[in-house]
């Protein structure tokens, strides 16, 4: 009934939370790279895969893309040590992270592949392009500043979608805020401290990420 | 496959089926309670941020913040918040409550987002006319802008909820009894992981497929009673 709020014992462990925090951007950015490498082989198979390959990415994309992540990551944890696969949580995380991200980033990448037209690449031939200042000065440019956006807003959701990796025991930020609030008992204050460093630190990346893409692929990106 | 059909057996047996049921229409209902309840507070939320004057500015800042921070926390620390929150101040409520409340938080958050591409993909042309026509702001809201945006926010709003299916596993953390709970438990029971996980990600997959599709069948028709020419249909 009557809870008193006492942030200074859960601030005084701000450091050991911000060590967390990096764990936390680590995760996000393996995840996302390697998520975003997985994605471009999909994108490529499911473009030009053929009747072989086709098929199999596109598979493997509407069965990642329709169920949890989190069971994902359950069955690389508990399930593949029955077939003698034994990883580190850190581990089961990241590459459940990467095979989900990869099928959500695969869908992306077509939409870019897809939106380069015919009549563009034609009008390339007929300037006098070569086949790699085609892909340099057409192809790259136009995929990157269609897809720009959606990547940078998945960057985002994946790195709030690390916080899963709490429940295997990391010591991400929520894992480690988790764990200190088992030691001094203040959970609201420390999850209230969590979210908070979760909004700045996303809200650092969206900035980032709007300051790249305008810079480099000339995307006029909302932050908010 | 004796090993498979062994599992199978076990995980299908009578005594265990009844609880199976249970932890799905758990999953549905957090889903479907959550995320209905959320859209209706998110049209609350979207219209607040749209009101015009300054009597509402604090209105309006509310739900703004509201919006950009819950956007930016995960929802397993939500709902960790929620949680914790709840149990400091009340005594003995219900965890289905709990995460029902997280879902709604988390719900309004996004669809208040999605509610406002809504609103905003409505010309400024037509609410002019309204305002010409000496509309007031309800009628302008309820005759003009719904009716036109709807098209717009249903595929997005249907994408999210289908989203959540999977996301509502999430909260298997705090002890709600839904599906990916009802795994962990046949697992500590000394069955299979990879058999268990397996068969739950199946099930999940029941589930949110044929969703899909609806949202994919359901994206095309909006799109083509908008006339956006051939180019949409063809994606």
């Amino acid at each position: 009934m009557n809870y008193t709020f006492q942030f200074g014992v859960a601030l005084d462990r701000l450091p050991d939370l911000l060590q967390g925090a990096i764990l936390t951007l680590e995760l996000g950015l393996l995840g996302f790279w390697g998520g975003a490498l997985l994605g471009l082989l999909l994108a490529s198979l499911k473009t030009y895969g053929g009747p072989l390959l086709r098929p199999l990415a596109n598979a493997y994309v509407t069965f990642f893309t329709n169920t949890p992540a989190l069971i994902q990551i359950y069955f690389i944890f508990w399930g593949l040590p029955d077939v003698g696969i034994v990883l580190s949580a850190f581990n089961s995380v990241l590459i459940g992270l990467t095979l989900n991200t990869g099928a959500y980033l695969c869908e992306i990448m077509r939409a870019g592949f897809l939106s380069v037209r015919r009549p563009e690449l034609e009008a390339a031939e007929t300037l006098g392009f070569s086949r790699w200042q085609q892909i340099w000065h057409v192809i790259v440019p136009h995929i990157a500043k269609t897809i720009y956006p959606a990547l940078a807003n998945y960057a985002v959701v994946l790195m709030l979608g690390t916080s899963m990796a709490m429940i295997f025991g990391v010591e991400e930020l929520s894992g480690r805020a988790y764990n200190i609030a088992s030691e001094n008992y203040r959970h609201l204050e420390m999850f209230a401290i969590v979210a908070g460093i979760y909004v700045v630190l996303t809200l650092g990346a969206s900035l980032l990420l709007a300051l790249v893409g305008r810079v480099a692929f000339r995307v006029k990106a909302k932050v908010f | 496959m004796e090993w498979f059909l062994g599992q199978l057996a076990r995980f299908y047996a009578p005594e265990n089926l009844g609880l199976l049921w249970q932890s799905i229409g758990m999953t549905i209902a957090l889903t479907f309670i959550g995320v209905g309840v959320g859209f209706v507070l998110a049209i609350v939320v979207a219209i607040v941020r749209q009101s015009p004057g300054w009597g509402m500015l604090p209105f309006r800042i509310a739900a703004i913040g509201f919006v950009e921070i819950f956007r930016r926390i995960p929802f397993l620390v939500v709902t960790y918040l929620v949680l914790f929150l709840i149990a400091a101040f009340v005594k003995g409520a219900s965890l289905f409550l709990i995460a029902i409340v997280a879902i709604c938080i988390y719900a309004t958050a996004y669809l208040s987002e999605i509610i406002r591409g809504g609103i905003e993909s409505v010309p400024r042309q037509q609410v002019e006319a309204a305002t010409v026509m000496n509309f007031t702001r309800w009628q302008t809201l309820w005759h003009v802008i719904f009716p036109q945006s709807i098209p717009v926010i249903l595929p997005p709003a249907v994408a999210f909820m289908i989203a959540f299916i999977k996301d509502t596993s999430l909260v298997s953390q705090i002890g709600v009894f839904e599906l990916s709970f009802r795994g962990k438990e046949l697992v500590n029971q000394g069955m299979s992981g990879l058999f268990v996980f397996g068969m739950i990600a199946v099930i999940y997959f029941c589930l949110s497929y044929p969703l899909t599709r609806f949202g994919r069948w359901l994206e095309i028709r909006l799109a083509t009673s908008r006339s956006q020419g051939p180019e949409r249909q063809l994606r």
